[in-house]
């Protein structure tokens, strides 16, 4: 076919061109479908299941109303300050552990390519480690108890952390750095007045965004033995106390919510 | 006269009263966040709390039981024998069917949560729902299905559906569907509305202008944060089998319930592997879609 023709069958015809692509669309479609059916078979998702799984969901919502404290508001309190304290230690603890680790992951710190990319990799491959596997192997040698809890939240933290703090430190501006350099400065002087004020707002506001994610990690934990919140929460469901169950969650996403209020707001004003 | 002076002393003045204003305000912060630490500190009972003497000799000690004794003379025989991989490795096909069933159950919980996100998406963008109260709802919906902690909300469907991996789909789906309508809703307020102007000028109804104004503009965007999900998701699968949602987090508790920390290690290799494959091929797919994205 020569070009003038090919064009001209195309303006003739534009749909009949056009069918091919739409039909490979199409098989597509249907395919990614029956893989999808074939893996809810796999999985023996049965829609009998669903159903009376609906019936016993709409049971336990009714049972669920009106929520109710069961009489032990000061133990719940109590609870969801411990998981707070679990979510500000480990952060902290986790900021401190970090901080080395992120000065020696940047680029401009260590230039040595092969290094740097075997750390970065080293601290990718322990950032897959989620806070609740942490948990199960420190629970399992500290007891239950916080301890664990804690631990297993700055261990989750520090490989992300580190990294978002190495890119920090790369990312900041040479200039003052070289300029307080240039004005006779000792090496101290210079990381103080020369970078701190560059990464510090930066990193604080990371760190702000991790006491978020903590305190839901923290509600977490519990349920693996790590104390706090989670721990109650599990108590009452695995007793179907739903009414106790609901009181709690509440409690809990408005705490989620206050919380993640005042770090953005203190976000905002460290940015 | 105005000395030149003046200036000078006037300027150390206000530099002196900013300087002692900052160094107050920075002393405060850093009183709060002391006291702040000390009570989180007491409270979680980071110091006081009894994890029995010689705690660095105890996590030494687990650390050597998690690695298991293999012996270099042995280490290819089969699994009867004490120091060979099969024998560390020893229920391989098991934990292989069950890590399937977590990716299974992370590809379907992202595909159904994609479908719900995109729908709420399209309720609560400014541009696309003109009615305030329902984008108001909806947002608060998905925040509130944000915050709720999947494995809560896990714990409550294995209740209501019993141990098995449709608790864990239907968890997964729904946090999902939270983080992506939020997501998806920002990309949408974020469309070329003159493609929309078009539509409605040529007299387009509402599904129309989705379909022709608003897909094609942010298909290469929902994709990529889909797939970024589905990475998020397989993680989640696997540890929501720790509470009888399916997959191969129930091995992993088994383990640690049987005290076979080498096994605990074993299986927790095979899910950093499976999410390190699931990673570079959806950060691959990424990169096309986003490359494809960028052509048009």
């Amino acid at each position: 076919m020569t070009v003038e023709s090919r064009s001209q069958a195309m303006a003739i015809a534009p749909q009949a061109m056009r069918a091919r692509p739409r039909l490979a669309v199409m098989a597509s479609i249907i395919g990614g479908l029956l893989a999808l059916f074939a893996m809810a078979w796999d999985l023996q998702l049965a829609p009998g299941s669903l159903f009376s799984g609906l019936d016993k969901l709409a049971l336990f919502g009714a049972a669920a109303i009106p929520p109710s404290d069961g009489g032990q508001l000061p133990r719940i309190l109590k609870a969801l300050g411990e998981t707070f304290a679990m979510a500000f230690a480990g952060t902290c603890l986790a900021a401190v552990a970090a901080l080395p680790l992120g000065v020696l992951g940047a680029k401009t710190v260590i230039s040595q390519p092969v290094v740097h990319f075997a750390f970065r990799r080293l601290l990718d491959w322990f950032r897959g480690v989620p806070a609740l596997v942490w948990a199960l192997i420190l629970v399992s040698a500290f007891g239950l108890g916080p301890f664990g809890g804690v631990v297993a939240l700055a261990l989750a933290d520090v490989p992300s952390l580190a990294k978002l703090f190495s890119e920090a430190i790369e990312n900041c501006d040479s200039k003052p750095m070289e300029g307080v350099r240039s004005a006779g400065a000792s090496p101290l002087s210079e990381l103080r007045y020369g970078l701190a004020p560059q990464v510090a707002p930066v990193m604080a506001s990371q760190c702000l965004y991790f006491l978020e994610g903590n305190f839901r990690n923290a509600a977490v934990l519990g349920i693996v033995g790590a104390g706090g919140i989670g721990f109650e929460l599990e108590e009452r469901i695995r007793i179907f106390a739903f009414d106790e169950a609901l009181f709690i969650i509440a409690l809990y996403m408005i705490c989620v919510a206050g919380l993640d209020t005042l770090s953005q707001k203190l976000r905002a004003r460290l940015a | 006269m105005s000395h030149p002076d003046s200036a000078v002393v006037a300027f150390e003045a206000l530099r002196r009263t900013t300087l002692s204003r900052q160094r107050g305000q920075a002393l405060i912060g850093l009183l709060v966040f002391s006291a702040i630490l000390l009570v989180s500190f007491q409270r979680s009972q980071f110091f006081s709390s009894d994890i029995g003497g010689d705690p660095m000799g105890r996590v030494a000690d687990f650390l050597d039981r998690m690695v298991p004794n293999l012996r270099s003379d042995a280490l290819l025989a089969d699994r009867g024998t004490e120091g060979s991989l099969a024998w560390w490795f020893y229920d391989l096909p098991l934990w292989l069917r069950l890590g399937w069933q977590t990716v299974e159950m992370a590809i379907l919980a992202t595909v159904l949560g994609t479908v719900g996100a995109l729908a709420a998406s399209f309720l609560c963008a400014r541009n696309l729902m003109p009615f305030a109260p329902v984008r108001f709802v909806v947002r608060r919906g998905l925040e509130a299905l944000r915050t709720l902690p999947e494995l809560i909300l896990a714990l409550i469907l294995v209740a209501a559906f019993g141990v098995g991996p449709l608790a864990g789909v239907i968890t997964l789906a729904i946090s999902t569907m939270g983080g992506l309508g939020k997501l998806f809703s920002e990309i949408n307020e974020e469309i070329d509305p003159r493609q929309l102007e078009a539509l409605t000028a040529a007299g387009a109804g509402p599904v129309s202008r989705i379909r022709y104004g608003v897909i094609p503009q942010v298909l290469p965007n929902y994709a990529s944060y889909a797939l970024i999900r589905l990475e998020g998701n397989l993680a989640g699968a696997a540890a929501l089998g720790i509470v009888g949602a399916g997959g191969i987090g129930l091995e992993l508790q088994r383990a640690i319930t049987y005290t076979e920390f080498d096994t605990y290690l074993a299986i927790l290799l095979l899910i950093v592997g499976m999410i390190f494959l699931i990673d570079i091929g959806s950060e691959a797919l990424r990169h096309r879609l986003i490359g494809l994205g960028a052509d048009k």
